[in-house]
């Protein structure tokens, strides 16, 4: 009886009541709309149509040939090299990480202030991190001015330092340089992402691996590591992603004299005479081409990687 | 010596903690099912993960078929183990699950096949090979896991609370399935619980345990009929007891309330004359003739199925009594005066 009273009631509600309620439900979300349009949407459209025109306005393909020079070429293979080591330097250094704190027998304290520091240097990147590396491992940072301290005297009575990093070919503002910058906010990242996954590893997992005659090798190799390969291929496509966009960190450490593609756009749109604004947008459209490339590459992986998830 | 023998096993964890299980010893003959039985944190399954390996104990040995296994690891063991969570593998088909003991052994394929299918249709799920296992119900899961730690034919099963995530139909179905194959095996086997039903259905003998400590080991028959401590009396189905004054401890006559009633064992000694009465809930009938008696007021009719439990106030306490349900059964009204008997066998003194 009651449940037809109450669906009688709400039949005899005005419709544009049930409308006014419904768009009080969505007030709340319409900030974020309104910033996904306005920040989003409006200037990838932008950057796409761009792309396809010259400076007055008409549609023309030389932007997008333009990609395909050597000097454009280079700066994506730059960009994608230091992304792609990084990604998996700081992956593979995040990883054992979050393992050794998860599995090891590392005192509660130890893992805690680990996962805050690795909060805070996840985010430490930009001109900061920069001149943090400059005053540490650059030319005279105090690192190598220590490192460089170190000698004897050879046989032949010259000096020799054998720890002069940039005797031994080391290079901060250099390709090695940005690389092992990057991996200073890329491990943390990694430790933050793929902690949880690892703590979703089952004891019982393991122990009935063991049980059934595993060695923890085997079960790594047959549990572990498969059961975790879709998380470590997303956290991953994170890292690559965020160095692939990655632009202060690398201008502040070597003012622009490594080419990344980052870089390059904003040579471009930098608003000088040299710059060209539309080929800029044409590099950012390639920069989100070589994303949804990485992206879909994933997809297809982590699908493989966890047919026994689907339904 | 017997097939299994745990001798004197002690595990602390931490210093100042107590001990999780206390001089454990036990010998278990080959083909036996054995029920450790307790309430959580009484030690049983700390216990079964020390013969399993993988905790070390404090102290105290293992030794299975003659071997001290207390330094084997636990990969070494050939021990089947069945967890409560199931602990399949979620990445792997049920096949894969069932056959990974003898692919990690580095056995043919085609033996591995042969096994596999073995295993699945003792488990009588024969066509689930190729799904993985959040396809399947809680119960089935379950088979698959005992499938799997049976199909390396491990000279020892343990099975950690395997039934207590299931709904209680399955419960009951699997349990009747367990003990079948287990039977079928011949298969030595350890079963932790906390729940006395299963223990009193599917075991050979019971270890009942308390605080680490062993309560009593006996066959279900005598753990429930002759439990020799409070603990196992009150833990191992219902129990009613009488604060009672010992007239004769020699022959266990005692007073309650001014009504003298006869048991069947001595008084335990170390009483300054005050004692309790057990008595069973389905060893009190109404208005028998023989041996004690006492008269109450019925406070509640509980009508189960098979049987008819009622509370009936005797002086200042409050008893169970089980009736058998049959269909010429007349029950009494609520607040009705009844009669009460038991004979004297049915019961006895306890601290």
């Amino acid at each position: 009886m009651s449940e037809i009273a109450g669906s009688r009631f709400t039949g005899a509600q005005p419709r544009a009541a049930v409308a006014l309620a419904s768009m009080w439900t969505y007030l709340g979300v319409l900030p974020f709309f309104a910033f996904i349009i306005a920040f989003l949407i409006f200037p990838a459209t932008n950057l796409f149509a761009g792309a396809f025109q010259d400076a007055k306005g008409h549609f023309t393909l030389v932007n997008i040939q333009e990609l395909f020079s050597p000097y454009i070429l280079k700066a994506y293979r730059t960009s994608l090299e230091v992304s792609l080591i990084t990604s998996v330097s700081g992956g593979v250094l995040g990883f054992f990480v979050a393992y050794a704190i998860t599995m090891g027998a590392a005192p509660r304290w130890v893992r805690n202030m680990l996962l805050t520091f690795s909060g805070l240097a996840a985010n430490f990147g930009g001109v900061p991190l920069a001149f943090a590396f400059i005053a540490t491992m650059g030319r005279t940072g105090f690192v190598t001015a220590i490192l460089k301290s170190i000698c004897y005297t050879a046989a032949d009575a010259s000096k020799v330092c054998p720890l002069d990093p940039y005797e031994a070919g080391f290079n901060l503002y250099g390709t090695v340089g940005l690389a092992v910058t990057y991996t200073y906010f890329q491990f943390p990242l990694m430790v933050l992402v793929i902690t949880p996954a690892i703590e979703g590893l089952k004891r019982e997992w393991r122990e009935a691996a063991e049980n059934l005659g595993a060695t923890p090798w085997q079960y790594w190799r047959h549990i572990g590591f498969p059961v975790l390969l879709p998380s470590i291929l997303g956290a991953m496509l994170l890292l690559f992603g965020s160095a692939f966009g990655a632009y202060a960190t690398a201008q502040a450490l070597t003012g622009g004299s490594i080419l990344l593609v980052t870089i390059v756009i904003g040579q471009q749109i930098r608003g000088d005479v040299l710059g060209n604004t539309n080929l800029g947008y044409a590099l950012a459209l390639g920069m989100v081409v070589v994303m949804a490339v990485c992206i879909a590459f994933y997809t297809l992986l982590e699908r493989r990687s966890s047919r026994w998830l689907k339904r | 010596m017997a097939f299994l023998e745990i001798s004197g096993v002690t595990k602390l964890f931490g210093q100042g903690a107590g001990a999780a299980v206390d001089d454990f010893s036990l010998s278990i003959e080959r083909g036996e099912f054995i029920s450790f039985l307790g309430p959580s944190g009484c030690g049983k399954t700390t216990t079964l993960r020390v013969v399993a390996g993988f905790e070390q104990p404090t102290s105290g040995s293992v030794h299975i078929n003659g071997v001290d296994v207390s330094s084997v690891a636990a990969n070494r063991r050939n021990i089947g183990m069945v967890f409560q969570s199931y602990a399949l593998f979620p990445n792997m088909t049920v096949a894969e699950n069932v056959g990974f003991g003898l692919r990690v052994a580095a056995q043919p394929a085609t033996v591995v096949q042969a096994r596999v299918a073995e295993m699945l249709e003792l488990i009588r799920l024969p066509d689930y090979g190729r799904r993985y296992p959040h396809q399947l119900s809680g119960g089935q899961q379950q088979r698959v896991a005992l499938a799997r730690a049976l199909a390396v034919q491990p000279q020892l099963l343990l099975l950690d609370e395997p039934l207590s995530a299931l709904d209680a139909k399955i419960r009951v179905e699997l349990r009747a399935e367990i003990r079948r194959i287990q039977q079928e095996l011949k298969l030595t086997t350890i079963y932790v619980t906390h729940d006395q039903e299963e223990a009193l259905s599917l075991s050979d003998r019971i270890v009942v345990m308390n605080v680490g400590r062993i309560e009593q080991v006996g066959t279900p028959f005598e753990i429930y009929n002759y439990p020799r401590t409070a603990f196992t009396a009150s833990f191992v189905g219902h129990l009613n007891l009488l604060p009672v004054q010992v007239t004769d401890a020699a022959t266990g006559a005692c007073m309650f309330e001014g009504t003298p009633l006869a048991s069947s064992q001595a008084a335990p000694a170390n009483q300054n004359g005050t004692a309790r009465l057990a008595i069973r809930p389905e060893e009190l009938v109404l208005s028998g003739a023989g041996g004690n008696r006492l008269t109450g007021r019925v406070l509640s009719v509980n009508f189960l199925g098979n049987v008819v439990r009622l509370r009936v106030r005797v002086g200042a306490v409050e008893l169970s009594v089980d009736l058998f349900n049959e269909r010429k059964l007349v029950l009494p009204a609520v607040d009705a005066q009844v009669e009460l008997s038991f004979p004297a066998h049915a019961c006895w003194l306890m601290e």
